[in-house]
């Protein structure tokens, strides 16, 4: 298996999948274009591992080794020493697809190129690869250290043999892998759009607010969070912007179809919690 | 049964309907204490629950009527009617809305103020509340009286408008869609879809393990009620729901 992984992007999610990486005794190799973003990334990482020890989680050693294992970069050929690389830059294809056209010049012919995109066509991203049967979906979810599930997502021309590595690295991380095709919000993000759309619609419609369709999802349905709490804390943006990717690579099926109050809280600014106003205020 | 508590009345209710709704509301009100006779639909079936007898009609006494009917428009109408000739006008009726809505049953009746929906669905009677929509003719102490019924329960309310799937019906039976289209157009299989919502978004349930808890003839039921009842495209079912089965393909 693969023992060396490099990850592009230090955003949230890049360090999130490269402290889990490092914890399960991977080398990480960790790139930026950016030099304050890695800076930031490791101290995020630092911080986390700090309050992990502190809940005890994790040990002090296991957290100094998980330090020393994850190597900042710069230098984008040094991902080329990596056989398994994952990709966790902006949600963006035209970027992404230049990373991998990157990629496809520097590392071994073998390696693995994974993408952790959440809506973005793993069928279109291999594509620009002399080897897209190397090209793999390894969707992580926010938090990284903490959520469990890696949707393990399979281009029209991804080989068994590069599902059945992301798998095991997925479980060597501990992760739970699922399997799913290259399809648009793959499982969860499609899946779940009902919990958002009806909701809102309902909202809409006057048939409770905002704070009875919580309610009763929690308390009758055992849900953890209603909806409305939920796109708060994930953001009115952020779920807007899926809502209408699926609808519209979908082309426009109605059950996807995004509803004008998200439009609207998007052009106020009311985006949730890391506003202070969504469906709910915030202090 | 629980012995109502000195100086508590006596509640007694009569229930009718399909199994496994009678079965759940027969014991929830059997556990609290209340006097429980029933009627499944189509006369002997289902297993009568401890604590109830079963009653071809209810009596003129009882404190409250139960129509538990989601799957059948017709046997509903019977029931409904049927209970409303019987009963005197201020007794409540509580009528399983989320497939049909109060306001189409409204029409069945002479009382239709003493109408109040419930959102009943198998296994939603495990959860703390219980949402209700009354009738558009139904007056505060009609809700007053469920909210005193289902406190009985240890139960919360939540009163909303009466639209088609109500709320969580409406939340919970799409969800069960949605994973069934992506089951039937080979996605994923059927362990992934649920696991992946459980850990993916902490759902108490996969969708498609839900599908199975509540029935997938409820489900269908449900999206039938609101694509009539919205008249919109969006909530067709998904052909392997309504073939009545989550044997999907496997997608690898």
């Amino acid at each position: 298996m693969n023992r060396t992984v490099g990850i592009i992007g230090a955003g949230t999610m890049g360090g999130g999948i490269a402290q889990v990486a490092a914890l399960a005794g991977f080398e990480v190799f960790l790139y930026d274009v950016s030099g304050d973003a890695l800076k930031n990334c490791m101290e995020r990482i630092k911080k986390d591992l700090r309050a992990s020890m502190q809940k005890g989680t994790t040990t002090a050693p296991e957290a100094t080794e998980a330090l020393t294992r994850i190597r900042p970069r710069r230098a984008f050929n040094d991902m080329g020493a990596a056989d398994l690389v994952i990709e966790a830059a902006v949600e963006d294809l035209a970027v992404k697809k230049e990373i991998f056209r990157a990629l496809d010049q520097i590392v071994a012919p073998r390696a693995i190129l994974a993408t952790n995109t959440s809506s973005l066509s793993i069928t279109s991203i291999g594509s620009l690869t002399k080897t897209p049967e190397t090209v793999v979906g390894m969707h992580f979810f926010n938090p990284a250290v903490q959520m469990k599930l890696v949707e393990i997502v399979s281009g029209s021309r991804t080989s068994q043999e590069t599902v059945r590595t992301a798998q095991e690295t997925a479980l060597a991380m501990g992760k739970t892998p699922v399997f799913c095709s290259d399809t648009p919000g793959f499982i969860v993000n499609r899946v779940a759009r009902p919990f958002y759309g009806e909701a809102l619609r309902m909202l809409g419609e006057g048939t409770a607010t905002a704070e009875e369709i919580d309610r009763i999802a929690r308390l009758s349905g055992g849900f953890r969070m209603g909806p409305f709490e939920l796109m708060d804390l994930i953001g009115i943006d952020v779920n807007y912007a899926v809502t209408k990717s699926i609808y519209e690579q979908y082309f426009q099926e109605p059950r996807y179809r995004p509803h004008p109050i998200q439009r609207r809280m998007v052009e106020a600014g009311t985006l949730g919690r890391k506003t202070g106003q969504g469906f709910y205020p915030y202090e | 049964m629980n012995e109502p508590a000195k100086g508590r009345k006596q509640v007694s209710v009569f229930i009718a309907g399909e199994s496994p709704l009678v079965e759940e509301y027969a014991l929830a009100c059997a556990g609290a204490g209340m006097e429980v006779a029933l009627r499944f639909n189509g006369g002997s079936g289902g297993k009568l629950p401890a604590g109830s007898v079963r009653r071809a009609r209810a009596g003129r006494s009882v404190t409250a009527a139960l129509e538990l009917t989601n799957t059948s428009r017709a046997t509903k109408r019977l029931n409904i009617a049927g209970m409303d000739r019987t009963l005197p006008p201020e007794t409540p009726i509580l009528s399983a809305s989320a497939a049909i809505t109060v306001a189409e049953q409204s029409a069945w009746v002479r009382h239709p103020e003493r109408l109040i929906g419930i959102a009943a669905l198998p296994s939603l009677l495990k959860g703390r509340l219980v949402e209700i929509a009354p009738s558009r003719t139904a007056g505060k102490e009609a809700v007053t009286r469920a909210e005193g019924f289902f406190g009985r329960m240890d139960k919360e309310v939540s009163v909303v408008q009466d639209t088609p799937g109500m709320v969580l019906p409406r939340i919970l039976c799409m969800l069960v869609n949605e994973a069934s289209f992506a089951l039937g157009e080979r996605i994923a299989r059927r362990v992934d879809i649920d696991t992946a919502m459980k850990l993916g978004t902490h759902y108490p349930h996969g969708p498609l393990e839900w599908g199975m808890i509540i029935g997938l003839e409820q489900v269908r039921a449900v999206l039938d009620g609101m694509r009539s009842g919205f008249g919109e495209e969006r909530y067709r079912t998904a052909p392997l729901l309504a073939r009545g089965t989550l044997e999907g393909p496997s997608a690898r």
